[in-house]
């Protein structure tokens, strides 16, 4: 493994690769490498950039310099100027003012942060993802190797239950009494799934697991898959993730290469294949019943539930499904034992958690830190305060199926007890940072117009029930709305919330209901005053209220 | 068994129950719009919410299963809330302006559920968004703005005929019913079952010949069975004012427990051939009305000196779409009242003639039961075309198939299974016995079989079979290997193997059966599709040699309700002297002597014997037209007028036979 002084990002997403990303990255292989700066300059490449007429994008670290749109014939200046004369090439740089936040994680691989703890993340940016050697230097497979060796499959579990580990999907089940479900299942055909159909609006945390560290999924799999009694594992993985799905795939390759994976692992009777498996961009296929209705070749609909998959999961056989990030935990706490996990984080949530923080903060990007961090904690350290010094008004947590956090609860601890306590929820670990400037409406606008677009429209609540509240939203915010929609709102949440099928429907609910419960005077000054207070909708009362609810 | 308690009463269901069934048996009622008993649960409407005890929120009772201890509760205010909720948001989701639709009115499960939950109106407005209507179906009509997203239409499509045609496009509020990837109806894949007209609870998808011909209150409904083939599908026949306005799958019926195919479904409806109302005689050349008496008597006329010649009287052939009952009568008129020699069926054995000579030879059946399929991990179709006939009994196939049923079919024509299938071995014509010595002898050679392998030179019949066939060897081993690793197969076979009447392919195949274990000593996993609704009955009957004019006089043919083909109308044109029994003016109708009007399907009652063995009995759901007999009687007035006594023991007569598959006349 080796330590480069620059590194050098091709974004190699669709449309990047289209207009010639291969070519760039090839590009510049061949000409770090006429440079002889084969051994100080890394080369790789990411997913989706962020900005789409930047395309194909360059990003060099430490600079942290994008460049874009890049062609071929623009990299040997790039590299004579930039990599190897330390000059910014000027009229090359995109015109963008700072990074997108989605790649800013980068800047923090130095672990320059605070109170900062990187479990999950601690090999992401640091080994080259594609070398199942480096992997192996860091740790790697030393868990696998001490699950096989040494403990049983109950053994496993027991670390893992005393460990605390919970699901970092969003709901927080604990990860071992899970994992105990599927073990104690009979029959010879089990599953294991990796639910990486990361799909949460504003949520990356699990893709820089898969780019920066994909072995450790591959790893997770295998000790989940000898706990469970599993021999077949999928890897669901989000349509756009086409950069992880590739990186997985190779792990794979290259774990059956080393007797890591396949028939025999490491010399025991334990055998188990992987199979990686794209999804196609639905959102709803993040719910884990409908991953596996997906993977089994139909429509992705959430099934009913019970029974869960932990009996009737894929193709009614018992199934394990766990998130990324809880996968990604799994080695670590193998490895280091129970209690040293336990030290990170709040004795009912422990470990640590990854967010990204997104909107009106000074820096944007993904941290790993201990459960039990305040928001204020975040936005103050990780996000270096409010943007233009702005009042923080709310935070929306876990992509769209979290909770809007209005500025009471900002000291609370986040961790799955306290926000529980607190009735709002922690989700996927998204932390969309609002200030004053954004209006509630607005906000819970998009959000609905979201579920409305996503849901799958198994359910009558959900697949009516998104509509109907993105409608009522929309009347509000061009004035148009009465004060009994408000009721017609709360009673549409209130079935959301009850009657549907799954996650989805359910949560949609929230963002109703916080709005109301946290910012009714502002909902109804739309309404009552036919203002927007922070001025975003253009309320226009003229014409007649066309689709009045009540 | 575990138990529960549904709305404080106690009950015990078998373990896997879902609290919806449970609750039924209890005698409670849980309204549900998406739940339809013969398809798979699904539990997208909602409305059939329960509270349990300990659950955090109500739970859809038709997919929870039931589980030891659980309380359930149906009827709370909070679920009353809930219902009405459902029902406003799917009335105003799109339109659902009852007025204006053909089912309103007690035939809409949607009006029907808001009425329960006390509703006259719904508290939203409504969406307007428009949505396609699909006219370009023969039979029915697809409506998306009454469709309520229940997709019993899709399960049933996948469930029921296995077709796989609707499909749902888009997500969210957009959803809508498409046929394949979203092409005109009429223009899909959609085979016309109408089994997804019969699963619509509101007037999504209404049938072109029954919309707004009345509610289902003022239709009288008739329990009966299909007599289009030998699969013997339970019906109903939906009748107003002497006419028959539906016909809808029997969800209980054992046979296909509400399936139908085209056939019986919608063709009945659409029946275009002249129907004869009165007797007719021919005069001076030409075919006159004439009474009943007069018909009877020009018939006794010139019958009754021909009775008792053996070789050269009155040959006589019936429908086999005829009941048991027409046929017996048929049989003891001609063959022991007039002694005629030839005495068959319009079929002459060539479904059923083979099998049943082995059978009798075997002493024992040799052919199991259709409920095999339902089970079977590998079918093979031989001799037959089951999209085109008998198509119920490829439905049974066709919804296996994402089950991982293997399908191998063996037909050197076009088959509507080639595409489905795993192998659809197209050999040269005339060689299916060589495809099946090819697959035994792979099975034979490589040591595969479950029994005592027939000795041979497995190469040499292999590779002779090979050069007969012009099959590529990959597709043998692939086929032979399939079968042979098959825990239940089932091997099907059609007129298509047995018709030339040499037994040896029918032989091959059984020989294949017992190789690879689809024939032991518990279960016999061979069918064959016979012809038509009574085949079987016929072949008991014994009326099922082929027929032969030699030197008789006079032909008499119950023809019923069917067309005989040009060929038939030909040999038969030529005899002397004619009589047709019939309902419908045909080619062979337009060359008799004397026609006599029978009743078709609907209009009279009697038994029928389907391809595995069932008796079944169609009854009577409309009045004949003035001037028209029940078949059965007319035999009967004749044989009154011939001096024949005939007996009512058609059932013993039934079974006198060894039969091709055990029977079940009880």
């Amino acid at each position: 493994m080796k330590f480069a002084r620059s590194m050098v990002l091709v974004s190699n997403d669709p449309e990047s690769l289209r207009r010639g990303a291969q070519q760039v990255y090839d590009r510049f292989a061949k000409e770090i490498a006429a440079h002889g700066l084969g051994e100080e300059v890394a080369l790789s490449q990411i997913s989706d950039a962020g900005r789409f007429d930047t395309l194909p994008m360059v990003i060099i670290y430490p600079e942290a310099a994008a460049y874009g749109p890049v062609t071929e014939n623009d990299v040997a200046r790039i590299v004579e100027e930039h990599l190897y004369k330390g000059r910014l090439v000027e009229d090359l740089l995109a015109p963008v003012r700072e990074l997108s936040g989605r790649i800013g994680w980068l800047k923090m691989r130095k672990g320059a942060m605070p109170a900062e703890k990187r479990i999950v993340l601690r090999r992401a940016g640091r080994i080259d993802p594609e070398s199942i050697e480096d992997y192996i230097a860091e740790e790697g497979f030393a868990a696998l190797a001490k699950a096989l060796t040494e403990l049983s499959p109950a053994q496993v579990i027991d670390v893992l239950e005393k460990s605390g580990l919970q699901g970092r999907g969003g709901a927080g089940f604990p990860a071992g009494r899970k994992w105990r479900f599927v073990a104690g299942t009979a029959g010879p055909k089990k599953y294991v799934v990796c639910n990486a159909d990361e799909s949460e609006p504003g949520t990356f945390k699990d893709r820089v697991i898969l780019e920066g560290d994909p072995y450790a999924i591959v790893e997770a799999l295998t000790i989940a898959a000898y706990s469970v009694g599993a021999d077949e594992g999928f890897i669901y993985v989000r349509g756009e993730y086409q950069l992880a799905q590739h990186r997985l795939e190779h792990a794979i390759e290259q774990a059956h290469a080393y007797g890591l994976l396949g028939k025999n692992i490491m010399g025991t009777n334990f055998s188990l294949e992987l199979h990686v498996h794209s999804g196609a961009g639905a959102y709803v296929c993040g719910e884990e019943t409908a991953l596996l209705e997906s993977i089994e070749g139909k429509r992705g609909e959430p099934r009913a539930r019970p029974p869960y998959p932990t009996t009737h999961g894929l193709w009614g056989k018992p199934t394990l499904v766990n998130n990324v990030e809880t996968l990604a935990n799994v080695p670590p706490i193998l490895v280091n034992g129970a209690e040293w996990y336990r030290q990170f984080g709040t004795p009912s949530s422990p470990g640590t958690k990854t967010y990204t923080i997104l909107g009106n903060v000074n820096f944007t990007g993904l941290i790993e830190v201990p459960m039990g961090i305040t928001l204020r904690e975040i936005i103050n350290i990780y996000g270096h305060g409010m943007k233009d010094d702005a009042t923080f008004k709310m935070a929306q947590t876990g992509g769209s199926s979290g909770s809007i956090i209005p500025a009471s609860l900002q000291d609370t601890p986040m961790d799955f007890e306290s926000f529980r306590k607190a009735g709002v929820s922690l989700g996927s670990g998204a932390l969309l940072v609002c200030d004053e400037r954004t209006c509630v409406v607005d906000l819970a606008k998009v959000l609905l117009n979201f579920f409305r677009t996503e849901c799958c429209g198994k359910c009558t609540p959900c697949r009516v029930g998104t509509e109907r509240s993105y409608l009522v939203f929309d009347q509000i915010s061009k004035g148009q709305a009465n004060l009994e929609d408000l009721d017609t709102l709360l009673k549409l949440a209130e079935q959301l919330e009850q009657v549907s099928n799954c996650g989805l429907g359910q949560t949609a609910a929230v963002p109703v209901r916080d709005t109301l419960k946290y910012f009714r005077a502002e909902v109804e000054a739309h309404i009552r005053l036919g203002v927007c207070p922070t001025g975003v909708c253009h309320l226009t009362r003229e014409s007649a209220p066309a689709h009045s609810m009540a | 068994m575990v138990n529960l308690t549904i709305n404080s009463k106690e009950i015990e269901v078998p373990e896997g129950t879902t609290v919806l069934r449970a609750a039924e048996k209890a005698g409670v009622f849980i309204p549900t719009l998406c739940d339809h008993p013969q398809l798979t649960p699904y539990g997208g409407c909602r409305l059939c919410i329960v509270e349990v005890k300990g659950f955090r929120v109500p739970i859809a009772a038709c997919t929870l299963p039931a589980s030891q201890g659980m309380v359930v509760e149906t009827e709370t205010p909070a679920l009353k809330k809930s219902r009405q909720m459902i029902l406003s948001l799917l009335f105003s989701e799109r339109n659902h302006f009852c007025p204006f639709c053909q089912v309103s009115g007690g035939d809409c499960d949607l009006q029907n559920a808001a009425y329960r939950e006390e509703m006259t109106s719904w508290p939203m407005q409504p969406n307007w968004t428009n949505f396609p209507v699909d006219t370009t179906h023969k039979y029915f009509i697809l409506d998306n703005n009454r469709c309520i997203l229940c997709r019993r239409c899709v399960r049933a499509c996948a469930e029921m005929s296995g077709n796989f045609t609707l499909a749902i496009e888009e997500r969210g509020a957009k959803s809508m019913i498409v046929a394949d990837c979203n092409v005109p109806l009429g223009e899909s894949s959609c085979i016309s079952c109408g089994s997804c007209v019969q699963s619509c609870p509101t007037g999504a998808l209404i049938d072109r010949q029954s919309a707004y011909l009345g509610h289902d209150e003022s239709m009288v409904e008739t329990r009966s069975v299909c007599t289009n083939c030998s699969v013997g599908c339970g019906i109903k026949v939906i009748t107003r004012n002497n006419h028959v306005v539906r016909i809808e799958g029997d969800w209980d019926a054992p046979v296909n427990n509400g399936t139908l195919c085209k056939e019986g479904r919608f063709i009945p409806l659409s029946d275009d051939r002249k129907r004869i109302t009165t007797p007719m005689v021919r005069k001076n050349g030409k075919l006159e009305p004439a009474t009943w008496d007069v018909a009877m008597e020009s018939v006794v006329e010139h019958l009754k000196p021909l009775a008792g010649k053996e070789h050269d009287g009155v040959a006589a052939l019936v429908s086999t779409r005829l009941p048991v009952e027409t046929m017996a009568a048929f049989k003891g008129l001609f063959s022991g009242g007039f002694k005629s020699d030839q005495v068959t069926s319009l079929e002459e054995g060539f479904p059923t003639a083979t099998s049943a000579a082995l059978a009798e030879n075997n002493g024992a059946p040799i052919e199991g039961k259709l409920d095999m399929l339902r089970n079977a991990d590998c079918v093979l179709v031989i001799g037959a075309n089951l999209y085109d006939r008998h198509e119920v009994a490829g439905f049974l196939i066709k919804r296996s198939l994402p089950k991982g049923i293997q399908l191998i079919v063996i037909d050197p024509k076009e088959n509507g299974f080639d595409d489905i299938a795993h192998y659809a071995l197209k050999a040269t014509t005339d060689t299916d016995v060589d495809v099946l010595r090819a697959i035994e002898a792979v099975i034979v050679k490589e040591g595969l079989g479950r029994t005592a392998a027939p000795i041979m030179d497995a190469d040499a019949v292999l590779a002779d079979a090979l050069k007969k066939t012009g099959l590529a060897a990959k597709d043998i081993l692939g086929a032979a290997h399939t079968l042979a690793s098959a825990i239940a197969p089932v091997l099907i076979y059609g007129k298509g193997l047995t018709a030339s009447g040499n037994s040896e392919s029918l032989e091959v195949l059984l020989r294949l059966a017992r190789l690879i274990g689809a024939v032991d000593s518990e279960r016999i996993g061979v069918i064959s599709v016979k012809g038509e609704a009574n085949s079987l009955a016929a072949s008991q009957l014994r009326l099922d040699k082929q027929f032969k004019m030699n030197g008789h006089k006079a032909v008499y043919v119950a023809l019923g309700e069917g067309t005989p083909s040009k060929r038939m109308a030909e040999r038969l044109g030529k005899a002397p002297y004619l009589v047709v029994q019939a309902s419908y003016v045909s080619e062979l109708t337009e060359k008799a002597d004397v026609v006599l009007p029978g009743a078709n399907w609907a209009e009279q009652e009697g038994h029928f014997l389907n391809l595995d063995g069932r008796l079944q009995k169609t009854n009577k759901s409309i009045e004949a037209p003035d001037g028209v007999r029940e078949n059965t009687a007319v035999l009967a007035d004749l044989a009154n007028r011939v001096g024949v006594i005939l007996s009512d023991g058609w059932k013993e007569a039934l079974v006198e036979r060894p039969s091709i598959t055990a029977l079940n006349v009880n």
